[in-house]
């Protein structure tokens, strides 16, 4: 493996010293001077019409500067699937009709945020409520009512993938087994709740939002499509961001009202959802009924796999559309799978509508195969570790053009997993049981439902004088550590230091776009984008050296150590500083700056590259109480080139953390459309104490696609914590779920459903 | 009616007039302008907010301001010394102890409280010392990672004669 | 939920004295106390209580200490923190149920500035010291403007957040008598995720006869499973005077679950909740079985 001078190399956060003296700013923390505070008014009805909205008593309070309802906004439909517009079926607020409790139907600003709280008791809204309807199943019904009206059954959208000859192969199959799942919803629950600051120039007549948001360049187009708005006329300026998690994608109510409160008093607003608002009105992941066949040979190769899931979509589309996509694919990961076919439903419902989410589609989707792969291996008195191995994908597989998967490190992945299992968990006590799971995830997406003309990523590099470098790119760090990568990235491109790199982040006036962080994307095509504009100033810097150095062209230069020289004769060479100086100078004072940019081409339908590995879980399990202690997790990880590995392990750490969640107590019950645990009390988050350690094993490969072969690192490891768990369960006390969240009364009631089986 | 509340914060005296319903995380952030200090849960449950009341990790979202009344507070902007880091966020930072970082100023606060009461925690007592700060980013590990570090440091800095 | 709090007065009064002469000026209705306000505030927050005049008895260190041993037994100021109790060297042999209990309350943050008497005469039925309490043979010192008076645990709470305390009152004190010899005590709560609220909770006090065998006396508590913590009292019946074996804990488990009265909610049913409840007092039971004969 190549040696680099900063890649791979642990490094501190760049934004860390910020994040630990209390400096750093969110968008939370914002005010500007003059500011005004927004609230919202939403229905307590799932489903209803607005027969009439009153506002004129709250106008009399004094302190209320402006109060909107549907009516008073532009009346522009948004989405994420700008391509589609029947699908941009957001509005800032309800127009006729409430789908969904919680809906704004008025936005209230005052001078305090507690004036726009009574100014909402003061508004009357008539409503005349209509039948609701809450589950897929039933939705879909003839007679269900509709969410929205041109939407017939309800169905959103549906997306049918198949490739091979399914029929024949499972009529071929030695062993066929169908199993059924059901999935629940899990929110993001990040510790930054959503808000928005807007501030609207009257001279210039245009917008600046400080939000926080995940992509900078969804926040524009949303409000450009909201506000019927030139894009240009938008400048969505992302501070630090507490935490997004796929929550943070779509444009929500607090920006655009925000923004339409400013437009109407000429004063910046700003909106921040209290936490219940949080759990109750902003995205969730998707919760869904998957059914699945599989069909294998007697020594457990995978011959075919048919899939149907039906999703609870909730009352507007999000990135909800996008869920049947991944779930279809990543359902087949890390597995070789000749033969399949997929159909999946997305269903309106009086709900708070799902999207994204950390592993999004892929986590419930990897929950029922990784769930049922066990059950098969049991059957078939294969090694549950051995069963994984056979279908393993090997480098270069591809599924029929759907997808191709070029670094691979699966079943280095596997092998290294039984090995530290016998070691390490050589000691299972009584009730004690190992799970594993593998997972796979991409690196960002090729589809392009959002419709940008824009390259996927951009980033521009500018040079000064003293070799100090600008950075400029939009690519969003949420946390995850992506400012930090970028500039060791543009660092080792260029080798020097990332002391002399200065990063301008996540500002859409200032930066080329990026579709921000979901997906895992922004290693891979960030990451690309800013490599090639720092190779952009290299190229003109090696320029100038081989004209000083008046060498044949044949001789390679490198960059490195702040020097540019013969890669042969280290010692032929200048400095990085006086070719930046030379190279201004010749060219007539005309600044140095790259611009590079990256989309994927001839990558398939889904992704340019998939970190996958396996995770197992070691869990011990109370048969008289029901209760699961999480002892220890191992997990083996190909990323392909870590780049910064404590971020990588961060990464790992996190996303496990909320795969357990998902696996063990985070889930959002409901009761006529309302959420009944809108709290971090009644909202169960695992917290320190019942956190396992992880130990994290990399097998490092090389991904073509990715700069320094880096791909995806870590959102994959959503996924496996919650099957590998109930995999473990199961080998424990043999108790079986169709479903997660593994709360002590549903195992307990695992275990004796068990043993009265054992007894018949 | 406004009442008075004199008290130390990050060893600067203060004296304001404010509402008695004022919680302390409020004077905090919007009085003071330290928002280093995050609010996050509205319900007592998540410890963001945590600063140090007379040397204890307490929630300043669940404290009326007028209960700091004489009492000195310690928020996150007061653990550096200058430029200098205290050897905590010295070690948040090496061990990638946060992500977000929306958590961190409470954790670390925490971290505070817990290192000048046992010098030398076992990972346990780490663990039952955090246990109310819900993080969202890390998974907690790197965090218990970080205070054992941390007491390290604090531990050689002692040792060296070095000032806390 | 509105997050916002609405305008009260506040008094911080300097002594017990010109507290409950604040107390005894204002109605029921209109006037609060705070001591930690770590259950209060929140409950104000959320608009669920909106007095007009809120009474600060924080700083009233009179009743912040911790004193006694085990022979004459324990006085506990209701201001003094959970972490005071929990980190007090008094808390030795019979007495350690009360830090190994406070250990596990909420989180330090709130152990550090809540305090014993804000939890108690809150009266929240998935709070973890009543219980514990009721297994101590607690008694609280009320005090009013007529004066004071003593409560047995048992009598205080009597529903859901409903307790013996007058509106002019104020919990001051909690006497703890002194265990007999070769007792043993032990609190366990139930909860999925550690720190969290008790789905259910369990205390026992056992005291042994001198062959550290039969049980000579003993206490039941469960916590969780009904309006109020209370006594599994045919449960202990069926304990005191026999020779402790893991059948009849076993026994006394089954009792001490029928005994419970606890109600469904969103997630978990009512049936999970006694049968929980009552494999929790046989565990506890053994414990403070073991713990006796060790005393």
């Amino acid at each position: 493996m190549k040696e680099y001078s900063i890649i791979g190399k642990p490094t501190r956060n760049v934004d860390g010293v910020a994040k630990v003296t209390g400096e750093a700013v969110y968008a939370f923390d914002m005010t500007l001077p003059n500011m005004l505070y927004g609230k919202l008014l939403r229905s307590p009805h799932p489903h209803a019409k607005i027969i009439s909205i009153d506002t004129s008593e709250a106008e009399k309070l004094s302190g209320v500067k402006a109060i909107i309802t549907g009516k008073d906004t532009p009346g522009g439909k948004w989405g994420l699937w700008r391509r589609f517009p029947e699908l941009c079926d957001q509005t800032a607020l309800a127009m006729d009709k409430v789908r969904f409790i919680g809906e704004p139907v008025a936005a209230v600003a005052a001078v305090t945020e507690e004036i726009a709280h009574e100014a909402l008791d003061l508004i009357a809204v008539e409503y005349e409520p209509l039948p609701a309807v809450f589950e897929p199943m039933e939705a879909i019904k003839d007679d269900a009512p509709l969410v929205h009206d041109d939407f017939e059954n309800n169905i959103n959208t549906t997306r049918h993938i198949e490739w091979g000859n399914v029929d024949e192969a499972f009529k071929n199959a030695d062993y066929v087994r169908e199993d059924r799942f059901s999935l629940s919803s899990q929110h993001h629950a990040p510790m930054e709740v959503h808000n928005a600051l807007a501030s609207y120039d009257k001279g210039s007549k245009r917008l600046t939002v400080w939000a926080s948001t995940q992509s900078p360049y969804f926040l524009q187009l949303g409000l450009a499509d909201a506000l019927k708005m030139r894009e240009g006329d938008i400048r969505v300026i992302k501070p630090h961001v507490g935490g997004g998690y796929g929550g943070k994608n779509s444009t929500m109510p607090d920006s655009v009202n925000a923004a339409l409160l400013s437009m109407k008093t000429g004063r910046p607003v700003k909106i921040v959802f209290n936490r219940e608002e949080e759990f109750t009105t902003t995205e969730h992941r998707t919760a869904m009924d998957i059914a699945i066949k599989i069909g294998l040979k007697k020594d457990g190769t995978l011959v075919a796999k048919e899939v149907k899931l039906i999703t609870d979509g909730g009352a507007y589309t999000g990135l909800g559309a996008t869920t049947l996509y991944l779930a279809g694919t990543f359902v087949t990961f890390p597995y070789k799978t000749p033969n399949y076919r997929y159909d999946g439903v997305r269903t309106y419902t009086n709900k708070m509508w799902s999207s994204s989410m950390r592993g999004f589609g892929s986590v419930p989707a990897v929950y029922a195969a990784e769930i049922q792969l066990d059950r098969a291996a049991n059957d078939l008195g294969i090694d549950p570790l051995e069963i994984r191995r056979i279908n393993a994908m090997t480098p270069g597989y591809s599924a029929s053009g759907e997808y191709t998967v070029e670094s691979c490190g699966i079943l280095e992945c596997i092998d290294k997993m039984g090995k530290r299992v016998k070691e390490k968990w050589n000691d299972l006590g009584e009730d004690e049981g190992i799970g594993f799971a593998s997972f796979a995830y991409m690196s960002g997406g090729i589809f392009n439902w959002i419709d940008t003309p824009y390259a996927f990523s951009g980033a521009m590099v500018k040079v000064n004088i003293d070799g100090t470098v600008e950075l400029f790119t939009q690519a969003s760090d949420i946390g995850q550590g992506h400012n930090t990568v970028s500039v060791m990235i543009c660092a080792e491109e260029l080798g020097i230091g990332m002391e002399d790199i200065r990063l301008h982040p996540a500002d859409t006036a200032t930066t080329l776009a990026d579709l921000g962080a979901w997906g895992s994307r922004e290693t891979l095509m960030n990451g690309n984008a800013v490599r090639a504009a720092a190779a952009e100033i290299k190229k003109m810097l090696v320029a100038v050296a081989r004209m000083k150095l008046g060498e044949n062209i044949v001789y390679d230069l490198v960059a490195k150590n702040k020097r540019i020289y013969l890669e042969l004769r280290p010692e032929r060479g200048f400095s990085y500083y006086e070719l930046v100086k030379d190279a201004i100078k010749q060219n007539d004072g005309e600044p140095l700056i790259g611009i590079g940019h990256y989309t994927p081409h001839n990558k398939g339908m889904i992704s340019p590259a998939y970190g996958m590995g396996i995770q197992a879980v070691r869990a011990k399990v109370d048969r008289e109480t029901g209760l699961i202690e999480m002892k220890d997790v191992l997990v083996v990880h190909d990323c392909g080139q870590p780049i910064n590995p404590p971020a990588v392990r961060g990464q790992v750490e996190g996303s496990t953390q909320m795969g357990l969640g998902y696996g063990l107590c985070e889930n959002m019950p409901t009761d006529n459309g309302l959420i009944l645990n809108p709290s971090f009390v009644d909202y169960k988050l695992i917290r320190s104490r019942d956190m396992p350690t992880i130990e994290l094993m990399e097998v490092p490969t090389y991904e073509p696609e990715g700069p320094f072969g880096a791909k995806e690192a870590a959102e994959a490891t959503t996924s496996p914590g919650a099957p590998a768990l109930a995999n473990a369960v199961y080998h424990a006390v043999g108790a079986e779920f169709d479903s997660n969240v593994l709360k002590p009364e549903k195992v307990l009631n695992a275990i004796r459903a068990k043993e009265q089986k054992g007894k018949a | 009616m406004k009442k008075e509340l004199k008290f130390v914060v990050n060893g600067q005296t203060y004296d304001l007039w404010i509402e008695p319903k004022t919680v302390l995380v409020q004077v905090l952030r919007d009085e003071l302008g330290l928002k280093g200090t995050k609010r996050s849960c509205d319900s007592g449950s998540c410890c963001a907010c945590t600063v140090l009341l007379n040397g204890k990790a307490v929630k300043s979202c669940s404290i009326l301001a007028l209960q700091a009344n004489g009492k000195e507070i310690l928020t996150v902007e007061g653990l550096a010394n200058g430029t200098q880091l205290h050897p905590i966020q010295e070690a948040f930072l090496d061990n990638w102890a946060f992500q977000c970082g929306f958590c961190t100023s409470g954790q670390m606060m925490a971290a505070k409280g817990l290192l000048d009461e046992n010098p030398d925690p076992a990972r346990e007592e780490i663990q039952l010392a955090m246990d109310g700060h819900l993080c969202r980013c890390t998974g907690y590990n790197m965090i218990n990672e970080a205070i054992q570090d941390a007491a390290k440091r604090l531990q050689t800095q002692e040792e060296q004669g070095g000032a806390k | 939920m509105k997050n916002i709090m609405n305008n009260f007065e506040y008094f911080a009064p300097g002594s017990l004295e010109e507290a409950l002469k604040l107390l005894s000026q204002y109605g029921e209705d209109e006037c609060k106390i705070i001591a930690g306000g770590q259950s209060l505030i929140i409950l104000l927050k959320q608009g669920l209580i909106t007095p007009q005049y809120v009474i600060d008895i924080k700083g009233l260190s009179e009743l912040d200490s911790i004193s006694g041993n085990e022979k004459e037994g324990l006085k506990i100021g209701a201001l003094t923190t959970h972490r005071a109790i929990e980190k007090s060297p008094l808390m030795q042999n019979a007495f350690c149920i009360l830090a190994e209990m406070e250990q596990n309350v909420s989180s330090v943050e709130t152990r550090n500035w809540g305090t014993i008497g804000g939890n108690i005469a809150h009266g929240d039925p998935s709070g973890d010291p009543a219980p514990v309490m009721l297994v101590l043979n607690a008694k609280y010192k009320l005090a009013g403007a007529k004066g004071e008076r003593l409560v047995e645990a048992e009598d205080f709470t009597s529903g859901y957040f409903e307790t013996d305390i007058g509106h002019d009152e104020l919990l001051t004190e909690i006497q703890i008598p002194a265990p007999p010899p070769r007792t043993g005590a032990k609190f366990t709560k139930f909860s999925q995720l550690q720190g969290d609220y008790a789905i259910a909770s369990a205390a026992v006090s056992m005291t042994l006869d001198a062959d550290k065998k039969t049980c000579a006396d003993i206490r039941i508590a469960m916590g969780s499973v009904a309006p109020a913590p209370m006594r599994a009292k045919k449960a202990e019946y069926l304990l005191r005077g026999k020779v402790i074996t893991d059948d009849l804990l076993v026994e006394a488990g089954r009792m001490a679950s029928e005994e419970a009265s606890p109600t469904s909610d969103a997630e978990i049913s009512e049936q999970y909740k006694r049968e929980l409840v009552g494999t929790l007092v046989t565990r506890v039971g053994k414990e403070a079985f073991e713990r006796a004969a060790m005393a």
